[in-house]
């Protein structure tokens, strides 16, 4: 009676076992569900019944969160909550913006570079290891202290060239992994010119370690933007972003937490549910393991 | 197509790969031609410059560090010194390649459908629904069964020898003339490789196509050739019918590639025979015959002096050897 049921069990696993690897899990859905009401909440924040994040109320000064101000309000008596939400709308247009920029010159590039070889790739490859030489953090500063008045659209151009090396690095190491193989050159043998290589052959088996690249960038870049606004050098107040409220909170951290927890902890789950996306979403698109 | 005229003709061809410790000439001085409907073996050692050959032969070759000379003619097409452009024009649709590997050589993120109906969508201008009938026919024609459900597969799903119907199947959909199988068995099981051996022969018969079999075991171009081309360190030694190459071949290294080969006809546990010592490096080779070094009949000529293809008895039967094997009597 037993053994039957082992055997019937033994029968049903195989079935059972790629059904169960396409499923993405509920802790995927949640982070999308958390990143898309970010998102939305970034999207429609002008219409959201919120305070206006520039309010100054004196009567409420340095309060703790409440029914009337969720998150508390800070030295100025600003609404914490409705500085957040705005706030996201600077983190997410950088990430978005940057790694658009890093993508769209990186991404290209480093794939003709790992296709075509030669000449080529050693200057590019030069040229980019010559970049990467300077830490991104302090050329970003560099720059953004002299490209004055500061404007987001700068340190969306600024933060987005310095990602190109390192976009460039990982999508030409991930391509020369795929454009060694023998699919290339029989592709190439049924006649393929090098643009259809590029786009039909290589483009998909490279994707998914891109866009799994692609969100851990973005997560990269808003931590990047949250430095420099910490350092006064993204946008200027009184805008909320996430990185310049961590930075006002530091002179009355003692007096009033929730000016640092807040932006802080929106900011650690944003870039926790990207980095959990990214990384499901590498192992999920990667058909070439699936194995009978 | 007038029959009189090969199919591929290959004059005098090199290939010289230049690298940090000099040239290397992986394939030099080879000559040979391919008639329609024909099937030609280039047999010889790992690293005696078959898969080289059959690549500079299709005008395949890495972009640098390379020097081809010679001529290698599709059709009276020249392949060699040819723009990318212009040997584009010719692959896929009057030679196709099935590589070695079929675990490497589809792509592992594309449907098998599509890898095969997109040489007869961009190249042959089908329609989608007409490309898809034709891939579906292609799968059938190579012995795949159920074709339209795996039609939508990813080649991951498919065993190798399942893999490598697919990999024919692609190499067919151009309906090229000229097929080139750089041991295409290689990475399969023995049962296996006699199926595929089997489906390449039929369908050469089928579609009135030539095969180039590239392989280093006699088993397999035994029965399936017509003509034989021995290479040995870049050059060909010997040169023939298959059957006059088994039986009255003359350079002692085609005897030596015969007597490694497994026989049902010895008795239990006979030892192969193996040729004693290594293939010699390309870079620095001897002056005289490259086989010398390790050949049982070698004199002192055969050291200084390399020896041309001279022709022996048999109709375009060559071999370039200064001591050759006799002519075994009583065999017509």
């Amino acid at each position: 009676m037993s053994s039957a049921f082992a055997v019937s069990e033994l029968l049903e696993s195989p079935a059972a076992t790629p059904e169960r690897k396409r499923r993405l899990g509920l802790l995927f859905w949640i982070c999308v569900g958390w990143l898309s009401l970010n998102v939305l909440a970034a999207i429609f924040a002008n219409v959201l019944p919120l305070d206006n994040p520039l309010q100054q109320n004196y009567s409420a000064i340095n309060v703790g969160p409440s029914l009337h101000h969720l998150f508390g309000t800070d030295d100025l008596g600003r609404d914490i909550f409705s500085r957040v939400v705005f706030g996201s709308r600077v983190s997410i247009e950088v990430g978005l913006g940057a790694m658009a920029i890093g993508f769209g010159v990186g991404a290209p590039l480093g794939m003709l570079a790992a296709y075509r070889r030669g000449t080529l790739d050693t200057v590019l490859s030069l040229f980019m290891y010559v970049f990467l030489a300077f830490p991104a953090i302090i050329a970003t500063i560099a720059v953004l202290s002299f490209w004055t008045p500061r404007s987001l659209f700068k340190i969306v151009i600024v933060v987005g060239v310095a990602s190109v090396p390192l976009v460039f690095r990982v999508i030409r190491a991930s391509t020369m992994n795929v454009a060694t193989r023998e699919f290339v050159v029989a592709a190439k043998v049924q006649g393929a010119t090098d643009r259809r290589i590029l786009v039909k052959e290589l483009l998909p088996n490279v994707a998914p370690i891109g866009v799994s690249f692609l969100l851990i960038g973005v997560a990269t870049v808003i931590t990047l933007e949250g430095s420099l606004a910490f350092l006064g050098l993204s946008v200027s107040p009184p805008t909320p972003s996430w990185g310049n409220m961590i930075n006002e909170s530091r002179t009355i951290l003692q007096t009033n937490p929730w000016l640092a927890i807040f932006p802080s902890a929106a900011m650690c789950l944003f870039l926790l549910c990207l980095n959990f996306i990214g990384d499901r979403l590498r192992s999920h698109f990667d058909v070439s393991d699936v194995k009978l | 197509m007038s029959d009189s005229s090969p199919l591929l003709e290959v004059t005098d061809l090199c290939t010289t790969f230049t690298t940090p410790t000099g040239p290397v000439a992986a394939v030099s001085g080879v000559s040979f031609t391919l008639n329609h409907d024909e099937t030609l073996g280039i047999v010889g050692e790992s690293g005696s410059g078959k898969t080289v050959l059959s690549r500079t032969v299709m005008g395949l070759q890495p972009r640098r560090n390379v020097v081809v000379t010679g001529s290698s003619r599709l059709n009276g097409v020249e392949l060699v010194g040819a723009s990318e452009a212009e040997k584009r024009r010719v692959w896929g649709l009057e030679v196709a390649m099935i590589f070695q590997d079929p675990m490497t050589s589809l792509n592992p993120v594309m449907r098998i459908g599509k890898q095969i109906d997109e040489i007869l969508r961009v190249r042959r201008g089908l329609s989608r629904s007409a490309a898809r009938d034709r891939a579906i026919e292609l799968l059938e024609l190579v012995g795949i069964p159920s074709p339209t459900q795996r039609y939508r597969e990813y080649p991951g799903a498919l065993s190798g020898g399942m893999r490598q119907r697919v990999v024919i199947a692609a190499a067919l959909a151009g309906s090229p003339q000229l097929l080139m199988a750089d041991e295409p068995t290689t990475g399969l099981d023995v049962t296996i490789q006699a199926q595929i051996l089997n489906l390449l022969d039929d369908l050469r018969a089928r579609l009135r196509m030539s095969v180039v079999l590239v392989t280093h075991d006699l088993g397999v171009v035994a029965t399936r050739t017509s003509r034989l081309v021995v290479m040995y360190a870049g050059r060909v030694v010997e040169v023939g019918s298959t059957r006059d190459l088994f039986a009255r071949h003359r350079m002692p290294y085609t005897r030596a590639l015969l007597e490694g080969s497994p026989r049902l006809s010895n008795p239990a546990h006979t030892r192969l025979v193996t040729i004693p010592g290594r293939p010699p490096n390309l870079a620095q080779l001897p002056a005289g015959c490259s086989f010398a070094p390790r050949c049982a009949y070698a004199t002192a000529q055969c050291h200084v002096e390399r020896p041309e293809l001279q022709p022996a008895d048999g109709l375009g039967h060559y071999f370039a050897c200064w001591n050759p094997l006799p002519t075994p009597t009583g065999v017509s």
